[in-house]
């Protein structure tokens, strides 16, 4: 019983974890690491299939957008927002519009043809495909 | 000299997008698209700065666009900014933008001035093609220099940028990126007419109506950036000292030296590389740029930057080293030129340390020290330098720096 409460806590930390995800019809399968790094800070801004990437954040008091730049690039939110803050300033790009809850996020990503976000694994439905797992 | 009244063809632009701007923000709401971003968004951002050295020999400025800068006692004029963006999305692929700075300028106000004022059309996700007001972009972070939140120092290193006086272009820019794998390959060209003010002395110079045309190729590999660039610059105006030489100099001496150093009609070419590490908590920069100067009013230099800053929790202390140096030209014809001449010669070294402190959400304080080490005959980035200037000098800044 023991062994079943610790197996039960181990599966539950899995399925807290973030995972990137993007709209079932997207086409897009797998993605890589450097890929998904250039599609959230705006760098590359189509799929490989063509589809127009339209990625989604979160606002900064929520705890996932913390643990998603810590997992993804190391980076504190304040390096993320002055990287935002240069791309804006100098006409290139506007961030990534912000989710106030992870079911919004879900929503929006549900809604774009190149809808692409992040999410704990327990939040993902059949609207969704799993491209890339975050190592904590 | 002085232009100030003249409305010409950039000028008229500049007061189409005014009213431009004018219209966007009388008639427009904030509101939602369907569950879409705001179709109209108004963002700013500023700094708060004070700067004093240990030298009274000499001005201490930000860039040398401004007339007047720092010395033992601390000025908050040099580092302290004011910037609002207006954003307008017309249509997925349609965008307009204006944005307004307010800093320290050439007539020693702080005046707003237009710093951006472009329609974007993207063709396809990749593609962005944009017309109107532009910030330049002739060194890699060249066109965000006035936004403090967005780098690591207090100012961009001077070293670097100060053969770079000019903002921005009347004109068009295309950028293009290519994946390459899951790297990335992207490019700009871009081209226009210059405008404005370059505070020289007493005088300003006009740098209206100069054209300028450059591209840059970027490759980003995970974390790593590298860029390439060039960029043409063609003076249409001479520097305002036709006076000085004609009060200094009897007549035959004094039409020579204007045509010697004359700078309407030159070309000058930069030529840039940098290298870019952000991963973690490191941030690592190195850039080195080579300009080219046509006239014999300016010198040839070659500058660069090394830059190191590692986070700690919500502090990242930074350290950095930066360098110019130009070539002095032989024929200095007399010595009213030759003073002239000398105006234009840089050799210095600096040391960098300093701290960012990420002290709440989009607000950032830090505090750096520069230790300028040079020879006494580097005054080009400088202002009311005097005879007792020994080219070494340590500077103290605070800014505290804010977007919204």
């Amino acid at each position: 019983m023991f062994v079943g409460i610790v197996l039960l806590l181990a599966t539950a930390e899995v399925w807290a974890e973030l995972v990137v995800v993007v709209n079932a019809r997207s086409g897009v399968a797998a993605m890589s690491r450097n890929e998904v790094i250039n599609i959230f800070f705006g760098r590359n801004r189509q799929f490989f299939n063509g589809i127009e990437a339209q990625p989604v954040d979160l606002v900064d008091s929520h705890p996932d957008r913390g643990r998603f730049y810590s997992a993804l690039v190391g980076k504190d939110l304040a390096d993320i927002n002055a990287y935002w803050s240069r791309q804006v300033f100098s006409g290139r790009l506007q961030s990534p519009p912000k989710m106030r809850t992870s079911e919004e996020a879900l929503k929006w990503i549900v809604s774009q043809p190149g809808g692409i976000g992040f999410i704990e694994l327990a939040k993902a439905d059949a609207r969704v495909r799993v491209v890339y797992e975050l190592q904590p | 000299m002085l232009d100030a009244g003249n409305i010409s063809k950039p000028g008229l632009i500049h007061r189409v997008f005014s009213c431009l701007a004018g219209a966007l923000l009388i008639g427009l709401a904030q509101h939602s698209l369907a569950d879409d971003a705001p179709a109209f968004m108004l963002q700013g951002f500023g700094t708060l700065g004070a700067v004093r050295t240990t030298s009274n020999e000499v001005e201490f400025v930000r860039d040398l666009s401004q007339p007047r800068g720092a010395s033992q006692n601390w000025d908050a004029r040099v580092d302290s900014i004011l910037g609002l963006q207006a954003n307008w999305r017309i249509s997925p692929q349609l965008e307009a933008v204006v944005q307004a700075v307010s800093r320290y300028r050439y007539d020693r106000t702080f005046t707003p001035e237009l710093s951006w004022a472009y329609l974007k059309y993207e063709p396809s996700p990749n593609l962005s093609l944009r017309a109107g007001r532009l910030g330049t972009e002739f060194f890699m972070m060249a066109d965000s220099r006035l936004v403090g939140y967005s780098f690591l120092t207090v100012r961009p290193p001077g070293d670097f940028f100060w053969s770079l006086p000019f903002y921005n272009i009347d004109g068009a820019d295309a950028a293009l990126t290519v994946p390459v794998g899951d790297h990335l390959l992207r490019g700009k060209l871009f081209y226009g007419i210059s405008h404005g003010q370059i505070a020289l002395a007493q005088k300003q110079w006009n740098i209206d109506g100069s054209e300028m045309a450059g591209g840059y190729v970027d490759y980003q590999a995970g974390a790593w950036l590298f860029r390439a660039s060039y960029a043409n610059l063609r003076f249409k105006h001479d520097l305002p000292i036709e006076d000085v030489l004609q009060s200094y100099l009897p007549q035959p001496f004094a039409a020579q030296a204007i045509e010697h150093l004359g700078t309407g009609n030159t070309r000058s070419h930069y030529y840039s590389l940098g290298a870019i590490y952000d991963s973690g908590p490191w941030q690592l920069q190195l850039m080195l740029n080579h300009c080219d100067q046509g006239s014999n009013a300016f010198e040839s230099s070659d500058a660069g930057y090394v830059l190191a800053g590692y986070r700690i929790g919500s502090v990242t202390p930074f350290l950095g080293y930066s360098w110019a140096s130009s070539e002095t030209r032989g024929n200095t014809l007399n010595p009213v030129v030759a003073m002239i001449m000398a105006d234009a010669h840089v050799d210095q070294k600096t040391s960098i340390v300093g701290a960012r402190w990420d002290l709440l959400r989009n607000i950032a304080l830090k505090a750096q020290w520069d230790g300028i080490r040079g020879e006494p005959t580097s005054i080009f980035p400088y202002r009311q330098e005097t005879a007792g200037w020994s080219g070494k000098m340590d500077v103290f800044s605070l800014t505290m720096d804010f977007v919204f």
